[in-house]
């Protein structure tokens, strides 16, 4: 699942899935603005069928915390 | 069964777009809706471009439409709007009950004026298209169960405004208000509204929304781009009926009223409704021919009938060879047919050797949504349809009686007598212009610019000093072909221009080309022009009129265009027309004979020089 999310953050923040790590933010990648947050929010929650909610979307700031997220949400 | 959000982004990254020519949009808005840009970059690319998309600012939109904004409005090919209610006016969006009779009319006139302004604001820096969403009707009204029970309740009171908005925004030519509240409800109001996003960045519609509304867009780009779709090529077994009727026998098949017909039935009824608004069928099957026709002729339960189709090809053979002869029996392109089958393996076959060719797939397991699939597949969706749309099937019809005509008639010039067509050519008018806009969207082969104009744009052309719009309308005995020519001039002093010289190639064979051009240079001449010079701009589909102007009488220049002199010889009308009423014509009954055939007469060869290919 971390790969699939990773490949999905990669391709809409246009960044290598090498160069993340579990730290990298919205401070350390680039394309990583308020909008390409939704972008991202919106394809995560269609591709692993889940919902967030507003306090969660608001704290994964960190490839580490949309990986979190993510993965105990959605089914496995 | 549409791709994900993460796919659709990945497949539209700069990269893969980049060798794409741009549609430049523009976006005006008072919410964000910045996730729609994928879904625009995707639709665009349906149709070959690459979707450059700007937005204005979210708090600004009236200062730009009203204030004016170049750098966003400069360019563009076509302006998307989205003015929320909840950001244009919360009193009569959320704040509904605390207004007094006095107060909520005093808003709504506020509420008007900015609509009209900023639309005329808009238009007054663009000739562009504008698309523009319109308002939702609340979900859970104001009043609860008493909304509808006043004279004004807050549904009925955005109701007025939409219908405001579509009457402003007709008034302005070449925009459009979308129905917002179809999509929502497409969509459903769970998936159309995003709460989170509202209150965290005012951005209040959800993916699946937005995927809707931009697909709803890309009806409207689409048709104006001349990328509509013109026929419907269709399977028979398990698509107009249920069951083979090869196996199953005539009284086999499941076609009727009742289930499981009735999914069949109703899947007929949406064909009948496209055919009625302009939508040529077609027949596409492996069968025997007989059996097919057999139920045309003879099932109790079918709606189509054999004057419904305007071409066929039953046989077993491949089905991409098969569209691509249905393509050239009615004259269009390839990428004018879109191909219904249920058989996945059909549908993948003409996917991969037709791109070219849109494919709808009709699984018989779930044929009971075939009606919907259809009826929601958009691509034959004309902004406004003309009295030759509704028409056409009969327009077919009667192309069928004069080939009849022809076979009979032995030699050609006794054919054309017989016809006995008559021309009425006129300057654009109110009534005129929107067909003569839909032409220039349209055609595509006898076309000798390519050049597509919006409503408007030709209004522009006919109000101009410098400019004049003319349509050509043909009649014959077989009946009335409607506008089906079309011409536009300009004016440089003594220099009159062709901007456009396009014919429905229905037509074509019969010299009404000739005609067309021959008011032409007698309008040029009327305007008090020395010279007239026409281009031909090539396309991949319009080669054949190559050759047009060499072939009448104009002369190459060395930048490739080609000049007539106006002092010098006219090109020949070839006498084969009964009557030619034109308003451009000095003489005070508006009538003229044609003009003596040239030497091509006396040889006794009237092939015209097109053939029927167009």
């Amino acid at each position: 699942m971390r790969e699939r999310i990773l490949e999905i953050f990669s391709r809409i923040m246009e960044t290598p899935v090498e160069s993340l790590t579990a730290d990298s933010s919205t401070a350390t990648v680039e394309a990583w603005d308020s909008l390409k947050h939704m972008n991202l929010v919106l394809a995560l929650e269609e591709e692993f069928g889940i919902r967030l909610t507003d306090e969660q979307i608001m704290k994964m700031v960190t490839v580490g915390a949309i990986v979190g997220t993510v993965t105990e949400l959605a089914p496995a | 069964m549409h791709k994900t959000y993460a796919q659709i982004q990945a497949e539209t990254g700069e990269k893969q777009l980049a060798a794409l020519p741009p549609l430049q949009l523009t976006v005006l808005r008072n919410v964000m809706v910045e996730p729609i840009e994928p879904y625009l970059r995707y639709y665009a690319k349906q149709i070959g471009l690459r979707a450059v998309a700007r937005y204005g600012g979210y708090n600004t939109l009236y200062q730009e439409a009203v204030g004016g904004a170049p750098g966003l409005l400069g360019e563009t090919e076509c302006v998307l709007v989205w003015v929320k209610l909840e950001n244009l006016s919360w009193d009569l969006a959320r704040n509904f009950n605390g207004l007094m009779a006095e107060e909520r009319e005093a808003e709504l006139d506020r509420v008007r004026a900015q609509l009209s302004e900023i639309a005329a604001g808009i238009r007054r820096q663009t000739r562009a298209a504008i698309l523009w969403f319109g308002f939702e009707l609340p979900l859970q009204p104001a009043l609860g169960i008493a909304d509808g029970s006043g004279e004004a309740g807050q549904r009925d009171i955005i109701d007025g405004l939409n219908r405001y908005l579509r009457g402003a925004l007709r008034e302005l030519g070449n925009a459009y208000a979308i129905e917002m509240n179809a999509i929502l409800g497409r969509v459903g109001a769970n998936a159309f509204y995003d709460a989170r996003y509202w209150h965290m960045g005012r951005a209040p519609y959800g993916r699946e929304a937005l995927r809707e509304m931009a697909f709803e867009a890309f009806k409207y780009v689409r048709a104006l781009k001349g990328r509509r779709r013109k026929c419907l090529a269709l399977d028979c077994d398990n698509v107009l009926w249920g069951g083979i009727v090869g196996e199953d026998g005539l009284s086999g098949i499941k076609l009727g009223k009742t289930h499981p017909g009735s999914a069949y039935w109703e899947f007929q009824q949406e064909v009948l409704e496209l055919h009625r608004r302009g939508v040529l069928l077609a027949l596409c099957s492996k069968n025997n021919e007989a059996d097919v026709w057999e139920v045309f002729d003879r099932h109790p339960g079918m709606l189509l009938r054999r004057e419904h189709i305007a071409a066929a090809r039953i046989n077993w053979e491949d089905k991409a060879a098969n569209l691509r002869r249905i393509a050239s029996d009615l004259n269009l392109g390839i990428d004018s047919l879109v191909f219904a089958d249920d058989s996945e393996f059909e549908i993948q076959l003409v996917r991969e050797m037709i791109p070219e060719v849109e494919v709808i797939h009709l699984p018989k397991e779930t044929a009971v949504e075939n009606r919907d699939r259809l009826a929601s597949c958009g691509w034959f969706d004309t902004p406004g349809l003309s009295a030759e749309d509704s028409r056409r099937g009969e327009l077919y019809a009667a192309e069928a009686k004069r080939e009849q005509l022809r076979t009979a008639a032995g030699d050609l010039a006794s054919y054309y007598a017989s016809l006995e067509m008559t021309l009425e050519i006129r300057f654009a008018s109110e009534f005129t212009i929107p067909r003569i806009a839909q032409l220039t969207q349209k055609t595509n082969q006898f076309n000798l610019t390519t050049r597509r104009y919006s409503d408007l744009d030709i209004r522009g052309f006919a109000e101009s000093e410098n400019a004049d719009a003319i349509s050509l309308r043909l009649r014959d005995r077989f009946g009335d072909a409607g506008i089906v020519g079309a011409a536009i001039l300009i004016y440089l002093g003594e220099a009159a221009r062709i901007d456009t010289l396009l014919l429905s190639c229905r037509v074509l064979g019969r010299y009404v080309e000739d005609a067309l051009l021959g008011e032409c240079v007698q309008l040029a001449k009327l305007r008090g022009c020395r010279t007239l010079t026409g281009e031909y701009a090539p396309t991949a589909k319009n080669g054949q009129v190559r050759e047009f102007y060499s072939a009448r009488g104009f002369r190459r220049r060395d930048d490739g265009e080609f000049e007539l002199d106006l002092t010098g010889e006219a090109p020949k009308v070839p006498a084969v027309f009964k009557r030619i009423d034109s308003e451009m014509n000095p003489q005070p009954d508006g009538r003229r004979e044609s003009e003596g055939w040239d030497e091509r007469t006396d040889s006794g060869d009237l092939q015209p020089h097109y053939g029927n290919a167009g």
